[in-house]
């Protein structure tokens, strides 16, 4: 497996716990359960900004790998 | 007029006028009466059976001793929310058996209590250990209260230093096969979102008996077919080792890439998410 294919993995776990924990925080009804739940995932959003410019930079300096 | 129609006429009327007397008295639980209270309750009890057995020849001497005893109870409860010096007149004070651990014994006679009394009921509230006990009083219902030593007392989360997630009432949203519109609507959610959550784990509206949501949204049945097993949802986890799993993989990048800048950003966003995870432990674990 190719570095940019598994950094892409990491992202789309990142992904899908962020986009879970968003879910969690519109369906909690304790309000500070409700604001860790809003920090965490902004937390995680800007790491996924932060990986998918990591990825970006991959693909430019290794086009042969692009889409992968 | 007949004897016996006065007596049904006076037993309806006495009947009424002793049940909106009661329901203005204290509220109390039975086994929580003081002497007084009980003295009180009784005499109006025997006042009203006389009346209405028609003992008392003259109906009026009766109903002055039951305004009499049915009022007085009323006013000194209310000048002893208003003064200490009354109340602790009427009930009395609580009295301390036990203080750092030593047994009072002057107070143990002055309530009457052999020590042989003392130790059942220290045992009735669940104290075997007379070592164990730090603090007990008498309260002026005659109940005992105890407070066990510190390192005897049950552990909690907050003795242990762990946090737990805060838990506010579950609610239920299905009884009988039938939707609770009410309990839906307090938690917020909607009939859609219970359909979806049952085609989820596969159960027919009809088959719940009970189903609860608790405070973070998670739907709990309990069906009529007791054969039937219902996954756990395990989301809450597979999300906590999801966070987990990418956090590895940050860490792992950082070692792997050779540019410097970019192990920088995966060693600070490693961290980060460290971070992220210690906070969220509580709440998807517990």
């Amino acid at each position: 497996m190719t570095v940019v294919s598994k950094v892409k993995q990491t992202l789309s776990t990142l992904k899908g716990s962020e986009a879970t924990l968003r879910l969690y925080s519109l369906q909690e009804r304790d309000k500070e359960a409700r604001a860790i739940y809003t920090e965490a995932f902004k937390e995680i959003s800007k790491i996924k900004i932060n990986l998918e410019k990591r990825v970006g930079s991959i693909e430019f300096q290794e086009p042969q790998y692009k889409g992968n | 007029m007949n004897s016996w129609l006065i007596i049904l006429f006076n037993s309806v009327i006495l009947f009424f006028l002793t049940f909106f007397l009661t329901r203005f008295m204290k509220k109390r639980n039975l086994s929580k009466f003081t002497p007084f209270d009980f003295i009180s309750y009784v005499i109006i009890a025997l006042i009203v059976a006389l009346i209405s057995l028609g003992i008392i020849p003259n109906i009026y001497f009766g109903l002055t001793a039951l305004a009499v005893w049915g009022l007085i109870p009323i006013i000194l409860d209310y000048s002893s929310m208003k003064s200490k010096w009354i109340y602790n007149i009427i009930n009395g004070k609580e009295r301390v058996l036990v203080k750092n651990g030593k047994v009072m014994e002057d107070n143990l006679a002055k309530e009457r209590i052999t020590g042989q009394e003392f130790l059942q009921e220290l045992r009735s509230q669940k104290s075997f250990n007379l070592a164990d006990v730090e603090f007990a009083v008498m309260e002026t219902t005659g109940d005992i209260n105890v407070s066990l030593k510190a390192d005897k007392k049950p552990v909690t989360s907050y003795d242990l230093g762990i946090k737990v997630a805060p838990k506010t009432e579950p609610q239920a949203v299905i009884l009988d096969g039938n939707i609770l519109n009410e309990g839906l609507t307090n938690i917020g959610l909607s009939k859609g979102w219970l359909s979806t959550e049952l085609e989820n784990k596969g159960v027919a509206l009809e088959n719940v008996f009970i189903g609860q949501v608790d405070s973070s949204g998670d739907l709990y049945l309990d069906l009529f077919d007791d054969l039937v097993q219902i996954p756990k949802s395990q989301n809450k986890e597979m999300l906590y080792a999801s966070i987990q799993k990418s956090q590895a993989d940050l860490m792992s990048f950082a070692l792997e890439t050779e540019n410097e800048e970019a192990k920088s950003m995966y060693l600070k966003d490693a961290e980060n998410l460290e971070k992220v995870i210690k906070k969220l432990e509580p709440y998807l674990l517990r």
